[in-house]
């Protein structure tokens, strides 16, 4: 069996997809049946690890009673927004960085230094400047996320070849469709694992955040579903934004690998 | 029909199976005898399954139809008796030229003092010396050719397979080392298949040529080649340029199906 | 001119790695000019009273309290502890992910039951099951590195699968003609081939071990940088905050430049340039 870690199958049409997907994803059926006997048997107090199926029903009911939705919404929201801008201005900061020489003197040193800076460190200040609320997150997220946007987006419009630069400018183009045209395209691909690395980033980033101080979103149920001793609740929850944080790779990829189809 | 068969093919056929694709049929009953201490040029087309018949015969990958004997032992995985020399040197790249040819012979348990001696004979023979210490990184691509072949000529196989050794060379490079090629050839005298797609290379150092087929590969023709080659003037002499004219003829036809075929 | 142009009309020694001192010394130099004009934005910026103290304290009070911590040895208690989860959860981590990916990449069982459970793993935002395991295993050392090898090991397992799996055939073939049995072929052949690989993927675990360390101090609380600065947000103590970010910053930047230091010393035979994408 030649399966794939990081990559998704990309079996064109479902019917020929789902007979490779079962045996493919039976480990973990595997690992939720030996859950679910743990608890069944009695091994392991259900205290501690509640049966899957009274997390399922908790799920359920989160969901039902509106819950986990209007968390949810709120906790997406925040991402979306942190994520967006941070996509926005990392790569236009990138690009600039590789096109103009004054921008990347000024710029790079201060990325250098500020990259390796582990992000969740901002949290309290983020609470200082902007409160519990939303704001503190989107900037949180923003700021988190706009280095290795920005890294990437310099790094692979920097590796433009110089020869297609060539061939554009001898070809008639101006500077600035050489940019959109030939530069851009060629930085496209890193800026999208860029991108991917910041998807993973800001959903750490919006937990963490909203575990530690919040009056809303997936963190914070979590947090108050925990300290109540609804533990089956809390499962539920947190495989959710598990589950979502997979979804969102899994889509992601999808999206690249549709963008990118004119390299294959 | 040289002295004595040294490696036998019988009727070998050879399948690709890359995964989610159609099998290839990259061998035809291919058959073949080459003789103790013969130099036999493979030549072919690109993609005529040439290196494929030569990883076989090193046992690299498994012969499923047919039959490969050598000294009349059937081949079940490589073995110190067959050397080999890539196009892409295979140098490993994190020891240094005498660490590379001291490596077989470790395998071969030889005692320190010999081991280092005979590194250093090999080393000087390829015309390596004082290079022990260079990593493959700080060598040109025809150094780190000559470390290849001493580091497979130092456990002196029997039998010495080449896979289009030179072809990643620049021509200047290239006929340096097919004249230093022939040199080593004559004072030890191995029996050696040597693949190549570039006829002269072939005529110039083979004394038989076997002629391949595009894909899927069969041999069409076998060439004798025997020129005095001391003689300086042998690149142009009459009868040297009216073989490569020769061979050539034979060639064309198949590297334009194989072009064709690649295309399509 | 822009950038691209002149690395292109550059000498060709200009646009490889630079061994020389000189260009190395003035490089560094340029770049102080921009850090130090944002430590001069920030003073300026708290001492005219644009933004209140409390916001942003001046980056000399800052200093001045990461100074007090060091005298008080507050920091070095602290700092130690985060380091000393962080690494260790970092070697668990780095250790293990190796070994399970080389298991995957070369027994097909072990592959096949690690191969989901990887590929759905490795994009989850894992910092979610933090309650689980205080739950699990409490508030203290073991529970913080527990979560910090948990967010760690992935990066390492699928560099090191892809590295396994990627060796040049003729790597291996070269190795087996020589005389090498399969054990041998292993250590001697396959990690080192897979070493800058590996490399990478370890030095993308460590900074998410920091990060994930640093959010575990903060929900757990007790000693440690995060533990401090989430303390100091609490009394709304703006100066420890920012000195804690300051700290945390320059442990990291540390820690992260350590890493590569050590690449560049065991991949001396090792042609690259590129740096790889980290958190």
């Amino acid at each position: 069996m030649t399966s794939e870690t990081v990559r998704v199958t990309s079996g064109t049409g479902i019917a020929n997809r789902i007979p490779a997907v079962v045996p493919r994803y039976l480990p973990l059926l595997l690992l939720a049946l030996g859950w679910e006997a743990l608890t069944r048997t009695g091994l392991v107090p259900t205290s501690a690890l509640p049966p899957l199926d009274t997390v399922a029903r908790a799920w359920y009911e989160l969901a039902s009673s509106g819950d986990l939705w209007t968390n949810g919404v709120a906790s997406m929201t925040r991402g979306a927004a942190g994520l967006g801008l941070a996509i926005a201005g990392g790569s236009l900061i990138g690009i600039l960085m590789a096109w103009y020489k004054p921008v990347r003197a000024a710029v790079n040193p201060i990325v250098q230094f500020f990259y390796p800076m582990p992000k969740s460190a901002l949290i309290p200040v983020m609470v200082l400047w902007l409160g519990f609320g939303d704001a503190s997150k989107v900037v949180l997220i923003f700021v988190g996320c706009l280095l290795p946007v920005t890294l990437a987006a310099f790094n692979g419009a920097r590796g433009t070849d110089e020869v297609l630069i060539w061939s554009a400018r001898s070809l008639g183009a101006s500077r600035a469709r050489v940019l959109w045209e030939i530069v851009l395209p060629s930085a496209l691909p890193e800026m999208l694992s860029g991108i991917r690395t910041a998807l993973a980033l800001s959903f750490v980033l919006l937990v963490s955040s909203e575990l530690i101080v919040a009056r809303q979103g997936f963190g914070y149920m979590i947090g108050w579903l925990g300290d109540g001793g609804a533990y089956d609740a809390m499962f539920a929850v947190v495989l959710t934004v598990a589950l979502l944080g997979f979804a969102a790779d899994r889509l992601y990829l999808m999206l690249v690998r549709r963008i990118l189809a004119w390299r294959e | 029909m040289p002295d004595a068969a040294h490696i036998v093919i019988d009727r070998v056929s050879h399948e690709y199976r890359p995964a989610r694709r159609r099998p290839v049929l990259a061998l035809d009953d291919v058959s073949l005898a080459v003789g103790e201490r013969e130099f036999l040029a493979l030549l072919g087309p690109s993609g005529c399954g040439k290196s494929t018949l030569l990883y076989l015969v090193g046992g690299f990958l498994p012969v499923e139809q047919g039959a490969i004997r050598v000294e009349g032992r059937a081949v079940d995985g490589p073995g110190p008796d067959r050397g080999i020399v890539f196009q892409h040197f295979a140098l490993f790249p994190w020891k240094t030229v005498m660490q590379n040819v001291l490596y077989g012979l470790e395998k071969k348990g030889l005692p320190r003092e010999e081991r280092l001696r005979v590194a250093r004979e090999f080393i000087e023979l390829v015309g390596l010396a004082g290079f022990e210490d260079s990593y493959p990184a700080q060598l040109s691509g025809g150094m780190k050719q000559r470390a290849a072949i001493a580091r497979t000529l130092a456990i002196d196989p029997s039998i010495l397979l080449m896979d289009e050794p030179f072809g990643a060379l620049d021509a200047q490079t290239r006929s340096l080392m097919q004249a230093e090629l022939l040199r080593i050839w004559q004072r030890s005298r191995k029996t050696v298949i040597f693949v190549t797609h570039d006829v002269q290379e072939a005529v110039f150092l083979a004394e038989r040529i076997a002629v391949m087929s595009a894909r899927p590969g069969h041999i069409k023709e076998i060439v004798e080649a025997r020129f005095d080659r001391a003689n300086p003037e042998l690149l142009r002499s009459r009868q040297f340029v009216e073989m490569v004219d020769h061979v050539w003829n034979l060639v064309r036809g198949e590297a334009i199906l194989a072009e064709r075929s690649g295309a399509a | 001119m822009s950038e691209i142009e002149t690395r292109f009309l550059a000498p060709p020694a200009a646009t490889g790695i630079r061994l020389d001192l000189t260009g190395a010394v003035t490089r560094r130099a340029g770049a102080i000019v921009p850090l130090l004009a944002v430590i001069v934005a920030w003073e300026a910026a708290s001492r005219s009273g644009i933004v209140t103290p409390f916001l942003l304290p001046p980056i000399s009070a800052v200093l001045g309290r990461v100074w007090e911590d060091a005298i008080s040895g507050e920091l070095a208690l602290n700092l130690g502890q985060t380091l000393f989860r962080s690494l260790a959860g970092f070697a668990i981590a780095g250790a293990g992910g190796v070994a399970l990916g080389i298991l995957m990449a070369r027994r097909r069982w072990v592959r096949w039951f690690f191969d989901p459970i990887v590929s759905v793993g490795f994009p989850m935002p894992k910092i979610a099951f933090l309650p689980i395991f205080m739950l699990w295993l409490g508030l203290y050392d073991v529970s913080k590195i527990s979560m910090a090898v948990f967010n760690a090991i992935f990066p390492v397992i699928t560099a090191t699968i892809a590295a396994a799996e990627g060796v040049d055939r003729p790597l291996l073939w070269s190795a087996r003609s020589l005389g090498a049995s399969e054990r041998q072929l292993l250590r001697e052949i396959i990690l080192p081939a897979a070493l800058p690989q590996i490399l990478t993927g370890l030095q993308v675990a460590l900074p998410i071990s920091m990060i994930v360390m640093i959010v575990t101090e903060m929900m757990m609380g007790g000693q440690g940088l995060g533990g401090a600065m989430i303390a100091a947000s609490r009394f709304a103590d703006s100066p420890g905050v920012f000195a804690g970010i300051v700290e945390i910053a320059v442990a990291g930047l540390c820690l992260v430049k350590g890493i590569a230091l050590l690449r560049g010393r065991l991949l001396a035979w090792h042609q690259e340039t590129q740096e790889p994408t980290t958190v």
